[in-house]
């Protein structure tokens, strides 16, 4: 079996105000017993998880690049001894452009990482400050050319939407920017403000100026017509890339793969079970560092609610759902049990019913969490 | 126990006067219950009673005291209901007392429920001892609310018991005035038994139990009785009083107040006001029994989840076993589906119903919009009676309306009567008279369409005046009414449950304060909503409830999907209170907008 192999920093230098991610500032005394403890559950895994081999990498945050570079090149090497390893395994590592640096570069290269994903969000200075960025615009530019200039060929730049006081215009030439820098993958996501985040209270006070619905509406428009016309294949409700970029990874998760999280509250799935680390940094590296099990949290979905996951994954995807697929993996008949719900979602337009597989329509994307909930256990 | 050692009696009050805290008073001081079983309102038993401080269903207990004549007594109290919708219930209570406590608030005087209770006492010929409760408030005026007792009611009040249920004061005088001053029961062992059904519950272990007065003979466990009116012959299994729990006895003799069973499965067979007899010996003639009621207020029921239907029929079904008040009728609704139009004493009886429905039987409801029965003429000679307003003609068949009027009691501070007057004014009233009760309360009396009253005339007459102002009202027959029948379309389709009938005045005003409440009520979708509100084909107001813009998780990070998942079914269950209308989801609470107009 190829599995997927998630890695969680859960640090940043600064919490930015929408984030609702496990991350935490102010932990850098962590840092190091941190990577040992996390070194120590990957090595634990590598032998439970011997007969297999990771076709996927994903270092994420948090930021990543937060760390020296010598921890990083510790957490791959270990990965590297502890796992066997496709030798064409995409192999991604979130950064923030304000803690890049040549060093760094160098490190994850050397450890064999092929692909970067940079936090940009935006090319507009007033507006990365506005939601608690550490860096700028020109510093986002020159992570992303010094990363290219490094050797790394696959590069991806997240950008969000619907930001406070962001303009369409504003959007676009963020998104101009991006494309001329040559990346191969754009990530565009419309901005959700979570409770418990500096945003939620700002907008309960009303004090967040965020875009007009029409105007948050005509940006997510604008990133899924205009990325497209500029060689950036829409492939996800989300993400978009050059052909043949698509995250691998990522498409794991879309696809029902099973993978494995390691780090302070990393999610898995394995064996049709999901599981998930403790998720305080203290009390993870004080259970990873003896060799225990970090997980706190485990739970395997009964056969319907796994099959209302495994739908509404697949059709964030731009291919949808595999009719076949479904049926071999759950031995049921896909059409049987919602052919109702199908019918309705199609007369409604939301959904396309292909030969081999279901696929959301244009609108649908857009209503994607209306043909979702459709297909969750009453 | 000789008969003569027997009183039967109940107490009658206006809400909040104290009438459940004296019955607990009473059950504490004759020991019935040791303190450590009192809980408060032991005969409130109802979770709904409790938590809204009224008495819905009429109880009974009974209690022995050892009076100041060293004589023992069987004291059977049987709680009433205060509110005017359950008059019906007290009328029941009081067939089978000899007398009655009126309870009366000695700073707030007389209320209009407590003076249709009395009238309704007297009329069963039942001796009342006035009990004037709350003297130890700072506000009470004992000798003025006396003088109102004797001028409103004509009642001497010479001997009235001054109590203070609270705190305890004057709980054996009123044990003594009820044994003094009530009658005991007339009834002879000898006679043929003969025994007024006045209650009765399903039990699920012993069937339908009965709660009897005995008149004349004797009811015993062996024997075989008869029901009068259905002529069914049972075996009576169990007799039993109330103490207040249910407690087996060998028999039920003339003047006891207890329960029978007797394995009836048919919740039918036993019919409350009907007489009990013996099948060997039976009385040539039944009980007079009760007047029967008529239910003044109907809506329709129906349950959110359609295969709750055969459930929601047995649950109204088994509620109208205690409550012979509640009517129900199958209806279907093109917006709605299958359902019951079910009908009330009141509102507050039908939010009773509504929320013993929901709570007891686990259903979730629509309720729509309360109707009164409106008396059709068409111009071709048909008379006929709606109480559904889609089953409302259209216009050029309709020759003229009429609609149910009562005769409304409020009684009120003075300082108030000038915003009763104009409330009542705008609701269509006709003032017929002004008295006053003493210096400072007045009643007014009004005839007024029964439909303002149950649309929103009590909720604006008790934040007008503060709450001070108590009202009752009777019926006094129909009256003919300019009134029209005001449709509702959501996205354009006529929306059946969403009619109301209402006058041609207050159409449009109605109208557009009713799409304004839905636009507020109904979420947004995929698509633009427009509600309308119509007379016949004439859009008299217009809203529209935007479009969603867009409804779509964003991102799926780091392979956490559970908690994707669980946002996915927490909106989803969210929807589950919403019924689909067409092409829109609809809030059970829409149904209901119509009535919370302010």
């Amino acid at each position: 079996m190829k599995i997927g192999l998630y890695i969680h920093i859960p640090f940043c230098q600064q919490k930015c105000l929408y984030c609702d991610f496990p991350s935490h500032d102010k932990l850098a005394h962590l840092y190091k017993p941190y990577v040992t403890a996390l070194c120590q559950e990957i090595s634990g895994w590598g032998g439970v998880l011997s007969g297999n081999s990771v076709d996927t990498i994903y270092i994420g945050g948090g930021t990543p690049t937060i760390l020296s570079a010598d921890s990083l090149w510790q957490i791959l090497e270990c990965v590297h001894t502890s796992f066997v390893i496709d030798r064409a395994a995409e192999i991604s590592v979130e950064a923030n452009p304000g803690t890049i640096n040549q060093e760094k570069l160098l490190a994850l290269k050397s450890g064999g990482v092929n692909r970067i994903s940079f936090g940009v969000q935006s090319f507009s200075d007033p507006l990365l400050r506005s939601i608690g960025r550490i860096h700028s615009a020109d510093q986002a530019v020159e992570a992303v050319e010094s990363a290219q200039k490094a050797g790394f060929g696959n590069i991806n730049i997240d950008l969000m939407y619907g930001l406070p006081e962001q303009t369409c215009e504003n959007l676009r030439t963020s998104v101009m920017q991006a494309i001329e820098l040559g990346v191969t993958h754009i990530s565009a996501y419309g901005l959700k403000v979570e409770e418990g985040t500096p945003f939620a209270t700002l907008d309960k006070q009303g004090k967040l100026l965020l875009p007009e619905e029409d105007v948050d509406e005509a940006m997510y428009v604008f990133t899924t017509e205009f990325l497209p016309d500029n060689g950036f294949r829409r492939y996800e409700i989300s993400n978009f890339s050059k052909v043949g970029f698509e995250c691998c990874h990522n498409l794991k998760y879309w696809q029902f793969q099973p993978y494995l999280g390691v780090g302070a509250a990393a999610h898995s799935f394995l064996q049709k079970e999901r599981f998930s680390n403790i998720s305080d940094v203290s009390q993870y590296i004080a259970c990873a560092v003896k060799g225990k099990l970090p997980v706190e949290v485990r739970e395997t979905p009964e056969v319907s609610v796994a099959k209302a996951e495994y739908i509404f994954l697949a059709l964030r995807t731009v291919q949808g759902l595999f009719i076949q697929e479904f049926k071999n993996y759950f031995a049921c008949d896909f059409f049987q049990e919602y052919g109702e719900i199908v019918a309705k979602l199609a007369r409604q337009k939301l959904i396309v019913v292909g030969e081999k597989q279901i696929y959301l329509t244009t609108v649908g994307m857009k209503y994607g969490n209306v043909v979702f909930r459709a297909f969750l256990p009453d | 126990m000789k008969t003569k050692n027997i009183r039967n009696f109940s107490i009658i009050a206006h809400i909040d006067h104290g009438k459940s805290t004296l019955a607990d008073r009473l059950i504490e001081y004759t020991g019935t219950l040791s303190s450590r079983q009192m809980e408060a309102q032991v005969l409130d038993n109802m979770d709904l009673e409790r938590e809204r401080g009224i008495t819905i269903k009429a109880q009974s207990v009974r209690l022995e005291y050892t009076a100041k004549d060293g004589e023992t007594y069987m004291l059977n109290l049987i709680d009433t209901p205060g509110h005017v919708d359950f008059t019906y219930e007290v009328s029941r209570s009081l067939a089978a007392c000899e007398g009655a406590l009126l309870i009366v608030d000695a700073a707030q005087g007389i209320e209009a429920q407590t003076l249709a209770n009395v009238y309704l006492a007297l009329d069963n010929d039942l001796e009342i001892i006035t009990v004037i409760n709350k003297i130890d408030l700072p506000s009470a005026d004992p000798d003025r609310v006396k003088k109102e007792v004797e001028d409103v009611i004509g009642l001497d009040t010479s001997e009235a018991v001054l109590t203070s249920a609270k705190a305890g004061i004057g709980i054996e005088e009123v044990l003594e005035a009820i044994v003094k001053k009530i009658p005991p029961p007339q009834g002879k062992r000898e006679e043929p038994l003969c025994a007024l059904i006045f209650d009765s519950h399903f039990d699920a272990y012993k069937g339908v139990i009965a709660y009897v007065r005995v008149i004349n003979g004797v009811i015993k466990p062996g024997m075989k009785m008869k029901m009068m009116a259905t002529n069914k012959i049972v075996e009576v299994t169990e007799v039993g009083v109330f103490r207040p729990s249910m407690t087996n006895v060998s028999e039920l003799a003339p003047g006891h107040v207890g329960f029978v069973a007797g394995s009836i499965k048919n919740v039918k067979d036993v019919r409350v006001g009907d007489t009990i007899t013996d099948a060997d010996r039976p009385v040539a003639e039944a009980l007079s029994g009760y007047r029967k009621v008529t239910p003044m207020v109907y809506c329709g029921l129906y349950p959110v989840d359609s295969s709750e239907y055969d459930l929601l029929r047995d649950a109204l079904e088994k509620l109208k076993l205690n409550d012979a008040s509640l009517v129900f009728e199958p209806e279907t609704s093109s917006a709605l589906g299958f359902g019951f139009r079910c009908g009330f004493l009141g509102l507050l009886h039908m939010e009773v119903i509504q929320e013993r429905l929901e709570r007891e039987y686990n259903i979730t409801l629509i309720t729509t919009a309360p109707s009164v029965i409106y008396k059709i003429f068409k111009t071709d000679g048909e008379v006929f009676e709606i109480e559904n307003p889609s089953k409302l003609p259209t216009p050029q068949e309709i020759e003229h309306i009429e609609e149910p009027y009562v005769k409304a009691m409020v009684i009120v501070p003075n300082d108030y009567v000038g915003v009763v007057m104009e409330l009542s004014q705008e609701k269509r009233g006709e003032f017929k008279d002004m008295k006053y009760l003493d210096t400072t309360r007045v009643m007014l009396t009004y005839h007024l369409p029964l439909s303002e009253i149950i649309y929103d005339y009590f909720d604006r007459l008790k934040s007008a005046t503060r709450g001070y102002a108590s009202l009752d009202y009777e019926l006094i027959g129909y009256r003919q009414s300019q009134l029209v029948k005001l449709d509702i379309l959501l996205n354009s389709e006529a929306v059946d449950a969403l009619s109301i009938i209402v006058h041609r005045d207050k159409a449009v005003y109605r109208g557009r304060i009713l799409v304004e409440k839905l636009k507020g009520i109904i979420p947004r979708q995929m698509f633009e909503i427009p509600i309308q509100a119509a007379i016949g084909n004439k859009v008299i107001a217009r809203e529209s409830v935007r479009a969603m813009r867009k409804d779509v998780l964003a991102k799926c990070y780091g392979g956490d999907i559970s908690r994707k998942r669980k946002l996915l079914e927490k909106q989803k269950e969210g929807k589950k209170r919403m019924k689909q209308v067409g092409s829109v989801e609809v809030p059970q609470e829409a149904f209901m907008a119509i009535l919370k107009i302010d």
